[in-house]
């Protein structure tokens, strides 16, 4: 193809989409929906990810004693949870302190928690070493007399990472599902155009155009299609997003921390849509293109 | 120009529509092939222009060897060749100028070369004038005169012009058989399939006729109409 042909050819193009409006707005609006599952989809799991990596951060847990453990067994029992060796501090949290702080709280109630009154238990907050000996260490604070529970987050981290392969497999198959829809209606769209300039084709291949020269202006309308869809879906992806995070924060405040913001985002989204749409609009036309330009003569007419 | 040497073609159906076929037509000759409906006629033009490809035989058309040519050479050859439709096949969304334009433009000529060659043509086959119209504003003579500066534009050494006269009075049809006559003494080979007799009767020259798959006549005929006037009339419009 020379280059001076690329102005009319991409022109043609464009052309194509508008003479086949209506079958273009449908490919486009099946591939926008397309485009928002598997971008949302992907913001979720994003998210849900940084949620996790979050929670294996914070290596701190709470041991909570037995209620009836004295102050002084409480003392002593730090000295042991401070022996094992992946333990690397161990601060206690009196149960006076923890009703202290729930002081305003409980209002009127707290005169009435004070000494014997008291429901909390006392705490060590521990902090460890090394987190991939998290579920062992555990287990050697569990085995130690006087300790009541664990806080242990890596429920939390393992219930998340749950709900990350039920979002990414759901996501993945409703992506798969929708993507061969889309395919299917784009390269049905472009046969269509084919067929309505099909005398323009078979006179181009009669005067010797060669099949790229042909193909060309379906390939950009195609892909136009795809990018248009695909620059739709990220704006309102993009719209979308801080309303429905901030929403998310307010029900569930630890979201709010570790949940990803939009400026880190935003070009990625656009990128990934945009890149993405133009890719299954070349896919789909081309799939249509390459059948059809098989045809020769009479073929190509229907005859 | 065009060397058929033994050349069969039978369709995946088993209809054998080509048997044991060897012509050789030259650079510059003018020649009718005739026939009744399903004598050939169409499959040998398919072969030409590399729709179908025989079965046995060989066939080389421009320094094409069209039983061994690979698919991607087929629109160089295709370059080599003007083809005129019976049914004209003009886009009537476009005008005059465009359709002309049209077969420049898929071969990715510069629109500056465009321009220059589209006038020429339009000069040749007499539309001057008419460059804005449709094809539906145009009489059938008119627009099979559009087709055929379609099939001139790009300069091609050899003219196909399949039942050219076929949707066209007669009147028109002796308009288009002298444009042809007048382009192939310029030195384009004019090949013209065809069932009307009279047509061929009037203008003459070499006449193949195929019947039943076969050639059953290759032969000479002289011309009615004085060869002058050929060139006189239809070089009027240059």
């Amino acid at each position: 193809m020379k280059f001076s042909s690329s102005g009319y050819l991409i022109k043609e193009g464009i052309k194509n989409i508008w003479n086949n409006r209506m079958m273009s707005l449908a490919s486009i609006f099946v591939l926008v929906s397309c485009l928002i599952i598997t971008g949302a989809a992907t913001l979720v799991s994003l998210n849900v990810t940084s949620l996790i990596s979050s929670i294996g951060d914070d290596n701190m847990i709470n041991v909570y004693l037995n209620y009836e453990l004295s102050e002084i067994d409480s003392i002593k029992l730090g000295s042991s949870i401070s022996k094992i060796p992946n333990v690397q501090s161990c601060e206690f949290y009196s149960k006076d302190d923890a009703i202290t702080d729930y002081k305003e709280t409980l209002g009127n109630l707290y005169e009435s928690m004070q000494g014997d009154g008291n429901p909390m238990p006392n705490v060590y907050k521990v902090q460890l070493k090394d987190l991939s000996k998290y579920s062992d260490t555990i287990k050697e604070i569990k085995s130690i007399d006087g300790v009541a529970s664990v806080s242990d987050r890596s429920d939390i981290a393992r219930k998340l990472t749950k709900l990350n392969s039920f979002v990414t497999i759901i996501g993945s198959w409703i992506v798969l599902i929708l993507g061969i829809v889309t395919l299917f209606i784009i390269s049905n769209t472009i046969r269509m155009t084919m067929y309505s300039r099909r005398f323009e084709i078979s006179i181009m291949k009669s005067v010797g155009a060669t099949n790229a020269f042909v193909r060309i202006p379906f390939m950009v309308e195609a892909m136009t299609i795809g990018l248009i869809a695909g620059l739709i879906s990220s704006i309102t992806l993009i719209a979308a997003y801080e309303p429905i995070r901030s929403a998310a924060a307010e029900t569930f405040y630890f979201i709010g921390q570790s949940s990803v913001p939009i400026d880190n985002l935003w070009i990625s989204i656009l990128l990934g849509l945009s890149g993405a749409g133009m890719l299954i609009g070349l896919l789909g036309g081309f799939i249509s293109i390459t059948k059809y330009l098989r045809k020769e003569g009479g073929e190509i007419l229907g005859w | 120009m065009i060397h058929l040497k033994n050349v069969s073609k039978v369709y995946a159906n088993g209809t054998e529509a080509l048997r044991n076929i060897s012509l050789d037509i030259e650079q510059g000759e003018f020649v009718f092939i005739v026939g009744a409906s399903g004598a050939g006629k169409s499959t040998f033009l398919k072969l030409l222009i590399h729709e179908e490809k025989a079965t046995f035989g060989k066939i080389n058309v421009a320094g094409f060897d069209l039983m061994k040519i690979r698919k991607r050479k087929v629109p160089y050859l295709r370059r080599k060749m003007g083809i005129v439709f019976q049914d004209f096949r003009l886009i009537e969304k476009m005008n005059v100028y465009d359709n002309i334009a049209f077969a420049m433009r898929a071969i990715g000529s510069p629109e500056k070369s465009i321009k220059k060659r589209v006038g020429a043509v339009i000069d040749i086959v007499g539309l001057n004038g008419k460059e804005k119209s449709r094809p539906s504003e145009l009489s059938g003579g008119e627009q099979q005169r559009v087709s055929l500066a379609r099939a001139l534009v790009n300069n091609p050494e050899m003219i196909i012009a399949d039942e050219p006269t076929g949707n066209i009075d007669p009147k028109m049809s002796y308009e288009i058989m002298k444009k042809l006559v007048m382009i192939n003494k310029r030195g384009t080979t004019v090949i013209v399939v065809t069932h009307d007799h009279e047509l061929v009767r009037s203008f003459g020259g070499r006449v193949i006729l195929i019947g039943g798959g076969e050639i059953i006549r290759d032969e000479i005929m002289p011309s009615k109409i004085d060869s002058d006037e050929h060139v006189k009339d239809g070089g009027a419009a240059e």
